[in-house]
Parts: C-alpha cells; sequence; structure tokens
C-alpha cells in the first residue's frame, strides 16, 4: 500500500508541475511565517491551520474530480448548506440519532450528486449549466426547510470536528486517507485512468468506447458524497447548521484545484496538488492573520494567488 | 479477407455510395483513391462499423458480419487510423496505446512498470524510437501517427485502415511510413490506404480502386494503369477544364509586397518573396516545409525574428494581423472553422465583418443594406446556400470558403493569401475558387496561394516559390512549372525516383 501511495506520489509529481510549485510556495510561507512571529511555530498554531483546512479540503476532493473530467460542480455550496442544515435539523440534540443521521446524509449527498450527473448525461447540457441550476433548486429547498439555524447537536457529535488521535485532529487525519484513497483510485484504476481521458478530449473517449457515462456520474457521486462529508464536519464544528453554511465554498472550492495546477479543462492534475493548494491557502490565511492583516486583504491575496497560479500553467501555444 | 458487396448509403438528400463492391486480400496494400465526395470516408466507415450501409453485405474472413459498433468491428481485428488521430495529448504514449485495454497486475490495479515495458516492446516491433514516457502532446505529428499504428498492435489486426496518412507528415517521414506498412503487409496484414497523392500510391499499393460520386470505377493491378488513367477516373474530366487560363498579359512590373530575409522561430530561416500585382504565387512544398509560418510572419500572426517587408514600397517597421489588413493585406486560413469565420452567424453578417462601416448608419447596423450586399456577393461568387440569412456553419466547406473570400475582397485588398484554398472541397467547388481566384488577380490583385495539391499549384500559379525545411529552395516561373521541377525542389529527391 505504501508503495502503491509514494510510487503514485512520484508519478503525480513528474506529471503536474503544479505540485512541486505549490511544494515550493508552502516551504516559502512557512519559513516566512516562521521568520516574522514565534506564535506561528507552536504546534498549536500547526494543528489550528489542519483544523482550519478540513472543511475545505473534502469538498475540493470531490471537486478535483469534476474539473478532471473538463466539468465543474457549482452546487456544491448549496449541497453543503443544505446537508448541514439537515443534519443539525434532524438529530436536534438526540444522540441516539447522530449515527442514522450521518449515514442518511452521506447517501443523499451521493444521491444529489448522481443526479446531477444523470442530469449532465441526458440532458447534453454543459455541467455548468445544469449544476448552477441544481444548485439554485438545492437552495430553495434549504431555505424551504428552514430560515436560519436549524437543531442542534448533542456533545458526541462535535468530537468529529474536535476529536484528536495522538495529539492531531482527526479531521485531518481523515483528509489525508482519504486523499490517498481517491489519489490510488485515479492512479490504479482503469475507471481512474478514464477520468483524465474524457477530461482531455471528451470526443475522442466516445470513438474509443470508453465508459463516458459512468466515468461522469462517478465523478459527480462522488463530489455529492464530498459535499456531504463538508457538512458533516462543518456542523460538528460550529454545532449547527444553517441554511448559508455552503455559500462561499462554491468558488472557493475551486481555488486549491486549479492552484494544485489542475487544467481546469480538464485532462491533466491530481488530488496531491489539490490538497497541497488547501494547505497553501490555509497557511496564507494564518500567515496575514499573525501580520495583523484584515481578513479583507486575505481575499485578496487568496485572488492574486490564483490568477498568479494559473498563468504559469497556462501550456504555451506550442503552433499558429 | 474483406468483402463488400453491393454496399450502398445514403443521408438525409445525398446517395453517399450506390451499390459498390470493394475487397482487400491479406498481405496487400489496396489504394482507394478519388476526389473529396467520392465515398471514401463513408465507405471507411462502414467497415469500421461506424456506420451501418441501407443494402449490400459485408463479409471478413470468410463470414458475413453485421457490426453495429466500432467496438464490433475493432474486436475482429480491423483497426482505423483516422486523419484526425484519437489521442489524448495529457496521457503518456504508454496509456495511449493501452487506453481501454490496461495493462493490469495485482487485484486488476493498473500495472503502469508493465504498460510502459509492452509498449516499449511495440514500438519497437513497429521499429521506432519513441519514448513510451512521454506525453503525446510532446510529440512531432509524424510520431503521434506512430503511436496510433502501434495502437493497432495492441490486437492482433488483420486489416488496418488508413485515411490519408501522408497529409500530416513530410516526404521523408513519408518514406518511413512506407517502410513500416512494408513490413505490416509482410506479416499478413492487409492494408487499406485512402488518398490522393498518385505519387505513393505508385510506390506502395498492390492495387488500386478508384471511387467518383459515391460509385465504383475501377480495380486494377498497380502495374497495369498509368497515372493520367487515373486522374481521369477520379476527375472524371480533362484537367484543362478544370482550371481558368493563366495570366494573359506578360508579368507587371508592381511589385507589391516584398519580403526579405523572413526567419520565424526556427521554422523558417531567412526566406524571401515578391509578389506582383494580377499575378498568382504559389508556395509549394511539404506539409512543414514552413510555408504557413513564413505567410503567416509576413501578415504579422507570428512574430518574426529577423527581416523586413515592404507593402507597396512602404516599409513595415513591425506587423500585426491588424496592420495588414489595413495595408490591404487579407489571409484565408486553412482552418476556416477555427479562424475564418463566425460559425454560428449567417452569411451576410460573416461577409459584412470586415467592412462594418458600410452598412453602419447612425451607429446601427442596417440589416436590410447588409442582406442586400449579400445577395450581391452570392451572385458573384456563386456561393450555393438559401440566401443571406443562412448560417454559414451549415454550408459546405467550398461555399463557406467563398464567403471568406467575398468578405475580404470587399475591403479593397492588394494582397491575398489562402492557406490550402481548396482542402476538403469537392471538384466543382475548386473549379469555382480557382475561377474567382483567376478573376481577382486579373482586377489587379496580387495572390499567393499556399498548397500541398502539385495539379493545383502547376494549373494554377503564375510563379512557384518552393520551400524546404524552413528555406526557399528555388523559385519557378511559366513553362518550368511542372510537378517534377517542383517536387525535386521539395523534396531534395532526385526525379527519377518519382515514377
Amino acid at each position: 500500500m505504501s508503495t502503491l501511495v509514494s510510487a503514485g506520489m512520484a508519478r503525480s509529481i513528474r506529471k503536474n508541475q503544479g505540485v512541486i510549485i505549490v511544494f515550493a510556495l508552502l516551504v516559502a510561507l512557512l519559513v516566512f511565517g516562521a521568520v516574522i512571529s514565534d506564535r506561528f511555530r507552536t504546534t498549536n498554531n500547526v494543528l489550528n491551520i489542519l483544523e482550519q483546512s478540513t472543511g475545505l479540503a473534502l469538498v475540493s476532493l470531490g471537486q478535483t474530480l469534476t474539473i478532471l473530467t473538463g466539468g465543474i460542480d457549482l452546487s456544491v455550496g448549496s449541497t453543503i448548506s443544505l446537508l448541514s442544515t439537515l443534519t443539525s435539523g434532524l438529530i436536534n440534540g438526540d444522540a441516539s440519532m447522530i449515527a442514522p443521521v450521518i449515514v442518511g446524509i452521506l447517501l443523499l449527498g451521493l444521491v444529489i450528486g448522481l443526479i446531477n450527473g444523470l442530469l449532465i448525461i441526458w440532458l447534453k447540457v454543459h455541467p455548468l449549466i445544469v449544476t448552477l441550476g441544481t444548485g439554485t433548486v438545492l437552495q430553495g429547498l434549504v431555505l424551504l426547510y428552514s430560515l436560519g439555524p436549524a437543531g442542534k447537536v448533542p456533545k458526541g457529535f462535535t468530537f468529529l470536528a474536535y476529536g484528536k488521535f495522538l495529539g492531531i485532529p482527526l479531521g485531518a487525519i481523515f483528509v489525508v486517507v482519504i486523499f490517498a484513497l481517491v489519489g490510488l483510485f485515479i492512479t490504479y484504476f482503469r475507471l481512474g485512468r478514464y477520468i483524465y481521458a474524457v477530461g482531455d478530449d471528451d470526443a475522442g473517449a466516445r470513438l474509443m468506447g470508453l465508459p463516458r457515462a459512468k466515468v461522469i456520474l462517478t465523478v459527480y457521486g462522488f463530489c455529492g458524497f464530498c459535499c456531504a462529508l463538508t457538512a458533516i464536519y462543518l456542523t460538528a464544528r460550529f454545532g449547527v447548521g444553517q441554511p448559508y453554511t455552503g455559500l462561499n465554498y462554491t468558488l472557493t472550492s475551486i481555488t486549491p484545484v486549479v492552484v494544485g495546477g489542475t487544467l481546469l479543462s480538464g485532462g491533466k492534475g491530481g488530488v496531491l496538488g489539490t490538497l497541497l493548494g488547501v494547505y497553501l491557502i490555509s497557511l496564507l490565511n494564518n500567515v496575514l492573520n499573525f501580520m495583523d492583516i484584515s481578513t479583507h486583504y486575505q481575499l485578496i491575496a487568496q485572488g492574486l494567488i490564483v490568477i498568479a497560479a494559473v498563468s504559469i500553467y497556462v501550456e504555451k501555444r506550442k503552433r499558429i | 479477407m474483406l468483402k463488400l458487396t453491393g454496399i450502398s448509403k445514403g443521408f438525409t438528400g445525398v446517395q453517399a455510395l450506390s451499390s459498390i463492391n470493394f475487397d482487400v486480400r491479406a498481405g496487400e496494400i489496396h489504394a482507394l483513391i478519388g476526389e473529396n465526395g467520392a465515398g471514401k470516408s463513408t465507405t471507411i466507415k462502414i467497415i469500421a462499423g461506424a456506420f451501418k450501409p441501407d443494402a449490400g453485405q459485408v463479409e471478413f474472413d470468410g463470414k458475413e458480419v453485421h457490426w453495429s459498433r466500432p467496438a464490433d468491428a475493432k474486436a475482429a481485428g480491423i483497426h482505423v487510423v483516422y486523419q484526425e488521430f484519437v489521442l489524448f495529448p495529457h496521457l503518456t504514449v504508454a496509456e495511449n496505446i493501452f487506453l481501454g485495454h490496461e495493462r493490469r497486475g495485482a487485484f486488476g490495479l493498473i500495472d503502469h512498470a508493465r504498460t510502459r515495458k509492452d509498449a516499449a516492446a511495440l514500438l519497437q516491433k513497429l521499429g521506432v524510437d519513441i519514448d513510451p514516457d512521454k506525453l503525446v502532446s510532446e510529440l512531432t505529428v509524424a510520431d503521434q501517427q506512430m503511436v496510433e499504428i502501434s495502437k493497432a498492435l495492441v490486437h492482433k489486426v488483420k486489416l488496418l485502415i488508413l485515411d490519408e496518412p501522408t497529409a500530416v507528415i513530410s516526404g521523408r517521414e513519408a518514406d518511413l511510413l512506407f517502410a513500416r506498412l512494408s513490413a505490416l503487409k509482410a506479416q499478413g496484414v492487409a492494408i487499406v490506404y485512402v488518398s490522393h497523392r498518385l505519387e505513393e500510391i505508385f510506390q506502395i499499393a498492390d492495387r488500386v480502386t478508384v471511387f467518383k460520386d459515391g460509385q465504383h470505377v475501377i480495380t486494377a493491378d498497380i502495374g497495369g494503369v498509368k497515372r493520367n488513367r487515373l486522374i481521369s477516373y477520379m476527375v472524371g474530366r480533362d484537367l484543362r477544364d478544370i482550371f481558368p487560363a493563366k495570366r494573359k498579359a506578360p508579368p507587371s512590373d508592381k511589385i507589391v509586397l516584398k519580403a526579405e530575409n523572413i526567419s520565424v522561430n526556427g521554422r523558417v530561416r531567412n526566406a524571401g518573396i515578391e509578389l506582383r500585382a494580377g499575378e498568382i504565387t504559389a508556395l509549394s512544398g511539404m506539409v512543414g516545409a514552413g510555408r504557413t509560418e513564413l505567410a503567416m510572419g509576413i501578415f504579422g500572426g507570428l512574430p518574426i525574428s529577423s527581416g523586413s517587408i515592404m507593402i507597396d514600397g512602404e516599409r513595415m517597421d513591425r506587423m500585426t494581423p491588424a496592420l495588414a489588413i489595413k495595408k490591404g493585406v487579407g489571409f484565408v486560413t486553412e482552418d476556416r472553422k477555427r479562424q475564418g469565420l463566425a460559425m454560428q452567424l449567417d452569411v451576410a453578417a460573416n461577409i459584412s465583418a470586415a467592412d462594418l462601416s458600410s452598412v453602419t448608419s447612425r451607429g446601427l447596423i442596417d440589416r436590410q443594406r447588409e442582406n442586400g450586399i449579400a445577395r450581391q456577393e452570392i451572385d458573384t461568387y456563386r456561393i450555393a446556400c438559401r440566401g443571406p440569412a443562412t448560417p454559414v456553419a451549415t454550408m459546405s466547406g467550398g461555399n463557406q470558403q467563398k464567403v471568406v473570400v467575398a468578405r475580404w475582397a470587399r475591403t479593397g485588398g492588394k494582397v491575398l493569401i489562402l492557406d490550402e484554398p481548396t482542402r476538403g472541397v469537392d471538384v466543382g467547388a475548386k473549379t469555382e475558387i480557382y475561377r474567382i481566384m483567376r478573376g481577382l488577380a486579373d482586377k489587379g490583385i496580387a495572390i499567393l496561394m499556399i498548397s500541398s495539391e502539385l495539379p493545383e499549384v502547376v494549373g494554377m500559379a503564375d510563379k512557384v516559390v518552393v520551400m524546404r525545411e524552413g528555406l526557399i529552395s528555388g523559385e519557378l516561373e511559366g513553362a518550368g512549372i511542372t510537378e517534377e521541377t517542383i517536387l525535386s525542389l521539395a523534396t531534395q529527391h532526385p526525379t527519377q525516383e518519382v515514377k
């Protein structure tokens, strides 16, 4: 297993220059942070960064796969809002409901993703439009369910966000494990290879008779599942879900993907770059915090990084 | 190996194939030739299982078959290398070769090491030196073609079909390709070779079949036919009827455009060219010789690293397409879909696009005036369409070409550059385009035509400039323009090698 992971990582580094660039930026920021602040260097702060990055990491993982196929999922924000609100609303302080609700929410996330996938296949409409539509519908649904924070969660549930294993937040460990599993999937499974092929040349994939529908269903289904994971994590962290919990995630879930070197047009990239991209963004916010720079400037810095990163990866036009 | 009997296939309104017969034997290279629209592509697609014939029967390996999907034909051992490769640029060579048939190891996981090893073995068997770890986007077109062919060897290929394989590669690369094909032939593979370059057919084919307008004209052993007979089988009429008469007047002295010492980043070195008013100059040479790059450099579409350009005696310090158009230089690109036309807009909007001020009043576009102008141009150039409101996307390649020319001619230009003006256009439309080009030249416009089709160059050009590997290898004029002289300049092969 570990040899597969390391071989897979070596492969993704070779095929995606973004991994190296983002890694270099990460190291540079770490050094910079360590120089400007003593408190930055504490273990507590590092754990804090990992904790802050968990929600973004989970949703960006799903987004990476949709973007690799040349698509995108703009419904992630409202999916997270809906699932998060439902989680705390349905548990409503009853510890015995935790397990069934978690299972139900994960299934619901999967179903929402599969519906996206089916619509994309049947209607032959660009994923951007399809998920813009489903996302709007879902936002309407969550507001029908509740106009504000719904229900509450028992103490035991918040363990999912604040629990630690060997001093490391559970969420952070879970992120590394699930990224590794998905990384293995797209590197060593045929279906994973076809994700790249569909993103690289959709028409070609069709001509070669590759299972295109299966690829689309897999990535959107998985993206919905990732939204459910994010929703459960955020609900545990905030102690309650509300109809705008996921609002910001729609566009910020794309940021680490493109910063990590995945082409927005699909066919090239991977999850390692995305994970490093997530860490880079969390670290950047953290460092700016230590410099007493307001969150508004953090947004500006994030935006500039996206544009700079993508301009580096842009493929030079080879021929006229 | 393969036998088609009485195959017919029609599409809405068009009979693409009428009861054709065609057969291929194991271990032979069978050339399938014909003009555009003769039915070659349809035939290939029927063999490949992509189309179902309306009538007739297909026999493969002695059994009648009814393929409904490309996968069925593939499983039976048929592999088609289409003109537009089915390759995935961001996957490696090895990954491309085994796409859909991944090499797998324990637990069904993809075995990357074995994929690479098997790919290397296949490439070696084909006798090509390509790194299986490279991304396909990093390969030359010729190497990409070899990757396409090696995909055929993943299964035991019995019938290999190549659709115009030499349209994209240079002469030397073509010789390599022919050697590879001969080796496959010796292993008993049947090969269908679609082309309209007669030279290479005589070089490699054992038999030749000619299609014309969806009908089978003749099948013959290559030794038993003469080149000229094949041409008349294909065209169905004499070449003299296709091309308009050449320039009658002696060459005018007026040099409209003069480019000297042009170099374009590795693709063109110190090339010079002079275009005279009223004259059609052909820029000839193999694909990849740097013809398009030279023309693009002159037009400002590619940065030139050295050289000077004079238009009408005025020295241009720098060149951009916008400036070139302003000075009266037009460029009709080879890939009209991508660079020339707004496909979703209609004929009228496309014709007026470069000259909107003529149809604008008080800042608004006058659709009526625009349509009137379009109707006039549709008449002048005999553009076949349902009227000014026809979307360009629905028109044939030849008629799209005419729209581009009409638009440019309206701007009152002095120089018109046409890159492969008749690619993908049927014979009738070709004749029209030739007539239009000559008409423009007679009006005093200097025309530069880039063309890979020798008969076209010989039939049309008053002057020929030949390029080879980025350099100008020679100029020909008047009676000195023959296919043989052009070829020898373009390839440096002694002419007698070309049968």
